[in-house]
C-alpha cells in the first residue's frame, strides 16, 4: 500500500515535471515564433522599385542598367495616372467656381495617397525629407498605401451611445463623371507594374546606416554599437572578476571580512538594472567625467560593473570545483601559490570560468537600463574605434525601445523594430551556443 | 602568437590616435526629437566630417546634460526655469535659447470617440478628476482612462500650466514616457484621452477641437488655438560663428529647414 502512495507520488511528480518543461517550450515558441518570423521580414522581403531606387541613390548598388530599365517600366506604366490627374485638373479650370470647390479638398488628399504610395510626381520639387522622396519600399507597405489610394476612411457616429465605427467608402465615389474616375479602376489592376515588387534578399541590413531616422536603410550603428559596448564591458569585468575570484577563493584567509564580502557581492548581482545607469551617470560622467558626453566607454564602465558579480560568482564557482587534489600535487611539487594558481587551478577551471563569461556577455548585450543615461543615442553615425572614448553610440536594446514607443512613425518601421529584435535575440543565442561548444571543447581537451 | 597579439595592441593604439571627427551632442524633449533627427541627418549629409547624435530623454534631462555639460545642444519643449537657469550659473554654463518651431498641443482620442470638441475647462476637469464619464460631454457611456506625460517632460510642464492652471492631475492618471508612448496608448485605448505634440498627430488618433478651434499649422501661429508653444534648442552661450553647432542650430532658419519642420507636422517660426 504505502509502496502504490510512493509511486503515485512519483509519477505525479514526473507529469508536474513535465507540464513545467512543456509550459516553458510554449512560452518560448510563443514569443520567438512571432521574432523569427517576422525578424527575418526585414532581411528577406518583396522590395518594390522604390526600394531599388533607394539604394542605387544612396549607396549605389544594384545593376545599373536593370534599375534604370525597371524605373522606366514601373514610370510607363504610372504614367496614365499622371495624365489622368493633369486632365482632371484642366477640366476643374473649365469648371465655374461653385461646382469646383467641393473637388479642393478630395483631390488634395488623392495626390496625398498617391504620393505615400508612388513618391512625389514626375516633374514636382525634389521633396528635403528622404521619407518624401521615396515612395512605399516594400510591397506589404505598397498594398497599404494602394488600400489608402483606392478607399477613404470615415468613422461613423450616427449612434452616440457607443463608439464610433469605420466606414470604408471606395474614394472612386468623390470623383463619379469626372475624368478621374478611371484613374482609381487603372491603379487597383496596374499595381504591380507601377511598384515592380521582387523578392529581395537585403542582407546588407546588418551592416548599413539608417537614413532618415530608421525609414530606409539598415541597422549597423546600432549592432556596431552593441558589439563596442559588450566587447568593452568585457575588457573591464574579465580581469576585475576572474582576479577578484582567485583572491577570494586561493588568497583570501575565511573570515567575517571575506563573508561580508561575498554578501556585497550577491546584493551587488541583485541590483537592478536602472540603479547601475543612474550610478554610471552620476559617477562617470558628472563626477569624473570620464568623456565630455555620453560615451561608448562610460556604458561599457556601467555594464561591467553590472556583469561583474555574475562573472566573480561562475569563476569562483568553476575554482571551487579544481579537485583539492590538483592543488595538493602542485604544491607538494614545490609549485608557489601563485604558480599553481596559473598553471593548474585557472587551467582547470576555464570551462565554467568561460561559460560564465560568455552568459554575462549576453546580459550585456542586452541590458538597456544601465546605456539609456551613459552611451545610448537614438540617431547617430557608425563609430570607428578611435571614436569610443569620446562618443555614443546606437545600441540595439535601446532603439528597440526608442523605435517602438518614442518615433514619430512608429507603425512604417514595424520591419525594422521586428529585425532589430531579431538581431539582437540572434546575437544573444547564438553567444550562448559559444558557451556551450566552448565549454565542451576545453574540458574535451583537459581531460586528455 | 606575441607577435600577433602585439601587432593587435599597436593597431589598437594607432586606431586609437587618429584624430576623431567633430562631434554635436544633443539631449533633451521627445517633442523635439523628430525635428532634431531630421535636422542631424540634413547637416551629416552635407558635413561628412561631423557625428550628430540625439537622444530623447525628456525636456528636464536635456537641461540637466547641458548644466553638467554633457551636451551641445538641450531640446526643450519648455522654457528653462530660473533653478535651472541659477544651477546653470553656478556651473558657470550660459543658456542661450533658439526657437526652432511652434507647436500646439492637440487633445487626442480615439478616432472612433464621437466626441470632437471640448472646452479648456472640460479638459481640466478630465484631467482633474471631476469629469469621469465620456457621457457627461456627449460622448458614449464609458469611464475616462486618462493618460499624461510623465513629470520630467516638457509637454506635462505646458500642458500643467496652460491647461490645468497649476492644479495637481487627478491621481488615476496613467503616465508615460514619450509623445509616441502616448499616441500608441490612445489609438489602442477606445476610452483614452491624452495630449502630445503637434507632429505625432496622424490618422491613427483624433485630435479635438478645444474651445471651436482645430489645432493646425496656422491656428497655431495665430494664437487662436489656445495650448501651444515654442519649442527650445538651448546651447551654452551663443555658438562660436560658422562652428558646426552654430550652423546646426541656425539650419530652421534656412528654407529647407523650415520645409523639414513643416513637412513633419510641426510650425515653422517664420512665416513667408
Amino acid at each position: 500500500m504505502r509502496l502504490k502512495t510512493r509511486r503515485l507520488l512519483d509519477r505525479a511528480f514526473s507529469g508536474m515535471g513535465l507540464i513545467a518543461i512543456g509550459v516553458m517550450a510554449l512560452a518560448l515558441v510563443v514569443i520567438l515564433t512571432p521574432i523569427i518570423s517576422k525578424g527575418t521580414g526585414a532581411f528577406v522581403f518583396r522590395s518594390t522599385i522604390e526600394h531599388r531606387k533607394v539604394m542605387s541613390d544612396h549607396w549605389g548598388r544594384g545593376n545599373a542598367d536593370r534599375v534604370e530599365k525597371a524605373k522606366g517600366q514601373a514610370a510607363a506604366a504610372r504614367k496614365p495616372v499622371y495624365d489622368l490627374l493633369s486632365a482632371f485638373e484642366s477640366e476643374l479650370d473649365t469648371m465655374p467656381r461653385a461646382e469646383r470647390k467641393p473637388y479642393k479638398k478630395p483631390l488634395r488628399d488623392l495626390q496625398k495617397a498617391l504620393q505615400n504610395l508612388l513618391g512625389p510626381a514626375p516633374g514636382a520639387r525634389t521633396p528635403v525629407l528622404i521619407r518624401q522622396q521615396y515612395g512605399a519600399t516594400r510591397w506589404d507597405r505598397a498594398k497599404i498605401k494602394l488600400d489608402e489610394v483606392l478607399y477613404t476612411e470615415e468613422w461613423d457616429y450616427s449612434n452616440p451611445e457607443v463608439l464610433g465605427v469605420l466606414v470604408k467608402t471606395p474614394r472612386v465615389e468623390q470623383f463619379c463623371g469626372t475624368k478621374l474616375e478611371p484613374l482609381f479602376a487603372y491603379v487597383e489592376e496596374n499595381s504591380k507594374p507601377m511598384m515592380q515588387p521582387r523578392w529581395t534578399f537585403y542582407w546588407q541590413f546588418l551592416f548599413d546606416t539608417s537614413k532618415d531616422s530608421h525609414i530606409f536603410g539598415g541597422i549597423g550603428p546600432e549592432v556596431l554599437g552593441t558589439v563596442y559596448l559588450t566587447l568593452g564591458a568585457m575588457i573591464f569585468a574579465i580581469p576585475m572578476g576572474v582576479i577578484a575570484a582567485i583572491y577570494l577563493c586561493e588568497y583570501a584567509r575565511e573570515g567575517r571580512v571575506i563573508s561580508f564580502l561575498r554578501i556585497c557581492i550577491s546584493t551587488l548581482a541583485g541590483v537592478p538594472s536602472i540603479v547601475f545607469g543612474l550610478f554610471g551617470l552620476a559617477f562617470f560622467l558628472n563626477t569624473i567625467h570620464i568623456s565630455d558626453s555620453k560615451s561608448v566607454l562610460a556604458g561599457a564602465l556601467t555594464l561591467s560593473l553590472l556583469i561583474l558579480p555574475t562573472v566573480i560568482r561562475a569563476s569562483e564557482e568553476a575554482i571551487l570545483a579544481v579537485p583539492r587534489t590538483y592543488k595538493e600535487a602542485a604544491l607538494s611539487l614545490g609549485a608557489g601559490r601563485w604558480h599553481t594558481v596559473m598553471t593548474v587551478i585557472l587551467p582547470a577551471a576555464l570551462p565554467g570560468i568561460l561559460t560564465g563569461i560568455v552568459i554575462s556577455m549576453g546580459r550585456a548585450a542586452g541590458e538597456t537600463a544601465p546605456i539609456i543615461f551613459t552611451a545610448a543615442v537614438s540617431v547617430g553615425r557608425p563609430l570607428l574605434p578611435s571614436q569610443v572614448l569620446s562618443n555614443p553610440t546606437p545600441a540595439l536594446p535601446w532603439n528597440i525601445y526608442n523605435l517602438c514607443t518614442e518615433h514619430e512613425a512608429v507603425d512604417e518601421i514595424r520591419h525594422v523594430q521586428f529585425g532589430m529584435v531579431f538581431t539582437l535575440v540572434a546575437v544573444v543565442l547564438l553567444l550562448n551556443v559559444v558557451a556551450i561548444i566552448m565549454r565542451a571543447k576545453i574540458s574535451k581537451k583537459l581531460r586528455g | 602568437m606575441k607577435k600577433a597579439v602585439l601587432s593587435t595592441i599597436l593597431m589598437a593604439v594607432v586606431a586609437l590616435t587618429v584624430v576623431a571627427e567633430e562631434t554635436i551632442v544633443l539631449d533633451g524633449s521627445t517633442t523635439v526629437g523628430p525635428i532634431a533627427k531630421a535636422f542631424a541627418e540634413y547637416f551629416m549629409a552635407m558635413h561628412s566630417d561631423v557625428n550628430v547624435t540625439v537622444s530623447e530623454s525628456g525636456s528636464g534631462n536635456g537641461a540637466k546634460s547641458l548644466i553638467n555639460g554633457t551636451c551641445d545642444v538641450a531640446n526643450m519643449s519648455r522654457p528653462m526655469k530660473s533653478s535651472e537657469f541659477s544651477a546653470a550659473a553656478e556651473k558657470g554654463i550660459q543658456p542661450v535659447a533658439h526657437v526652432v518651431a511652434l507647436d500646439g498641443l492637440p487633445i487626442l482620442v480615439h478616432p472612433g470617440n464621437p466626441v470632437s470638441e471640448l472646452t479648456l475647462e472640460q479638459v481640466r476637469d478630465i484631467y482633474l478628476g471631476n469629469i469621469s464619464n465620456w457621457k457627461q460631454v456627449g460622448g458614449p457611456d464609458k469611464k475616462i482612462v486618462v493618460i499624461s506625460r510623465d513629470t520630467n517632460s516638457g509637454t506635462y510642464e505646458t500642458f500643467e500650466k496652460m491647461v490645468m492652471a497649476k492644479k495637481k492631475i487627478c491621481e488615476k492618471a496613467e503616465y508615460v514616457g514619450s509623445n509616441g508612448a502616448i499616441r500608441q496608448r490612445v489609438q489602442s485605448t477606445p476610452a483614452a484621452i491624452g495630449y502630445a505634440g503637434l507632429g505625432f498627430v496622424d490618422k491613427t488618433v483624433k485630435a479635438l477641437k478645444i474651445n471651436g478651434v482645430y489645432p493646425s499649422g496656422a491656428t497655431v501661429q495665430t494664437g487662436e488655438y489656445p495650448i501651444a508653444r515654442p519649442l527650445f534648442m538651448y546651447t551654452n552661450g551663443y555658438p562660436k560663428l560658422g562652428s558646426p553647432v552654430h550652423r546646426f542650430v541656425t539650419i530652421h532658419l534656412s528654407e529647407d529647414g523650415q520645409e523639414i519642420v513643416e513637412e513633419i507636422g510641426f510650425v515653422p517660426v517664420t512665416a513667408y
